[in-house]
């Protein structure tokens, strides 16, 4: 006893020192690295998570507008662009449409352009696009007649805004010229100058019928143009060389005994570009069940215009995206807020991300 | 100065006219005769809805079957949208403090209890946030975007002070035999 009364109060003593030898942690900032392969952006309802394909990891986060669209970038310059839309008071109040410029560095806005307050505010893809020339953003608007708000992300300036009255969505082909699915069953081509403005529009031929079998507004891009498809399974790709608009023979995604497969889901349709490999969520289902989540995804060689692979999923797809590498991913939003990581080509899972809420992907 | 006693002479025309068929109507129509028409004016008023015409527009008013709250009920059959039945509203009403859409999407639906097909008209209620009670995504005859006026994913608050999405109503517009 006489002992442990001096231990105990010496030992007091020293655990103090002791803590005290650990040095402070201090908080620090991570910028992003360089982006990787595979790398991918999964947007949801508040912003866009981007992620490592290959190992899964989340690198950042961009903030964007409940009402966003779509967010695309540029790398040559090094930044993203998103179509927002703001209300003052989050509800009510004025409201304010923008285009937003975020850099790679930080994923911080460093630049906005205001826009007229006439943007969709549907999470489309194809609601915004950047010219192939890396300057002109067109934001697709309906208020409630279709336009397109052209903006000049280099320069930082709104140029103007197009009148486009029924037809609506964005494809980039050329240098700065854009194609839109219309109501009537045709094709529209918007060309723009140097500037931005229209230079020139032209029209297909009627190559659809709107109530019969309409064209879907997703779209999926293609080596020279895009992948068309309509809710009964038919595929058209279409290019455009100058003023005119080319749109191939249609064919079909079922063969005769498949009549009851459908595609459909959210951005249930895309490409690998230069393997040609078009991925299609399908699902069996009557007419007009074109938004029910896939079942499966089919694999068309657009090529030989075969099926090349059926992949059953566990729990249906809402959205899909491959990325455009050598290796590519095929990458899964299911129907219950989880994504999923195939390898494109063997269509073996690799790993599942937790991405609630996840509608659309962009490749990075 | 031509111009000033053209208006003059209008001026005094009209007064004069006025003046003689006051007079007329006076010396023509005792006070109780100009009562007793007004009366028969009036009660004809009344009487119109009982016409064959009114009789016809009162017997289509829509016989309703199921509830209203669930994404089945049969005016919902084109309808993507919060159900504001669920939200303080009706099929009809806007809950309170949000605001109607003057512009609309529109459907066809069939009514089960009468067998015939209505055309629907579905308003967005805006300016308050998104009531998130009985999320609906009915698809019948929905097209894309680009084809409007059959699209049940486009957001309606057009025309309205505040653009923010509530809920959705769905109005019988009439049915497509009329």
């Amino acid at each position: 006893m006489r002992f442990i009364i001096p231990l105990a109060v010496s030992l007091m003593l020293v655990m103090p020192l002791a803590s005290a030898q650990i040095t402070p942690e201090e908080i620090s900032q991570e910028t992003m690295p360089e982006p990787g392969e595979n790398w991918f952006i999964s947007k949801t309802g508040n912003g866009g998570y981007i992620f490592d394909a290959t190992t899964g990891e989340m690198q950042g986060l961009l903030s964007l507008s409940r009402r966003t669209p779509a967010v695309t970038m540029w790398r040559p310059r090094g930044e993203f662009y998103a179509a927002e839309s703001y209300v003052s008071r989050g509800v009510y109040g004025e409201r304010t449409d923008i285009v937003a410029i975020y850099d790679f560095e930080n994923l911080s806005p460093i630049a906005e352009v205001v826009i007229p307050n006439h943007m969709a505010r549907l999470g489309v893809r194809n609601h915004l696009g950047l010219m192939n020339n890396g300057r002109h953003l067109a934001v697709h608007n309906m208020n409630p007649g279709h336009s397109v708000t052209i903006v000049d992300v280099q320069d930082r300036v709104f140029i103007y805004e197009v009148s486009t009255p029924g037809c609506a969505i964005i494809m980039p082909v050329a240098d700065s010229d854009f194609l839109q699915v219309c109501g009537d069953g045709t094709l529209q081509l918007i060309q723009l100058d140097l500037s931005g403005f229209e230079q020139n529009r032209a029209r297909s031929e009627v190559f659809f019928n709107v109530q019969d079998d309409a064209v879907f507004d997703r779209t999926a891009r293609s080596a020279d143009g895009w992948f068309l498809v309509t809710h009964g399974g038919t595929i058209f790709e279409v290019s455009t060389s100058g003023e005119e608009i080319n749109i191939g023979e249609g064919w079909p995604l079922m063969s005769d005994d498949e009549e009851g497969w459908r595609p459909g889901g959210g951005e249930f349709i895309s490409a690998h570009q230069e393997l040609g490999l078009l991925y299609v969520a399908m699902h069996e289902g009557e007419v007009d069940t074109h938004h029910e989540p896939g079942e499966e995804i089919w694999v068309m060689d657009v090529e030989t215009q075969r099926r090349v692979h059926r992949l059953e999923l566990e729990v249906p797809a809402r959205s899909l995206m491959v990325t455009q590498e050598n290796e590519p991913k095929l990458i899964i939003a299911d129907d219950e807020g989880d994504t999923h990581v195939y390898d494109a080509l063997t269509l073996v899972h690799e790993r599942s991300i937790r991405t609630p809420g996840a509608s659309m992907f962009e490749d990075f | 100065m031509n111009i000033e006693r053209i208006i003059d002479r209008t001026y005094y025309w009209i007064d004069d006219n006025a003046r003689r068929t006051s007079l007329a109507l006076a010396r023509k129509l005792s006070r109780r005769s100009f009562l007793s028409r007004l009366g028969m004016m009036l009660a004809g008023a009344a009487a119109f809805p009982l016409l064959p015409v009114a009789r016809s527009f009162a017997q289509s008013s829509v016989q309703e079957m199921g509830d209203p709250q669930s994404c089945d009920y049969w005016r919902y059959c084109a309808m993507s949208g919060t159900l504001c039945a669920c939200c303080g509203g009706s099929y009809t009403s806007c809950p309170p403090g949000s605001e109607p859409s003057p512009i609309t999407w529109v459907g066809t639906c069939h009514n089960p209890v009468d067998n015939r097909d209505y055309l629907m008209s579905y308003n967005d209620c805006c300016g308050k946030a998104t009531c998130s009670r009985c999320n609906c995504h009915n698809t019948v005859r929905d097209k894309p975007v680009y084809f409007n006026s059959n699209s049940s994913t486009v957001l309606w608050c057009f025309g309205t002070e505040n653009t923010s999405y509530h809920c959705t109503v769905s109005l019988v517009l009439g049915t497509i035999d009329e």
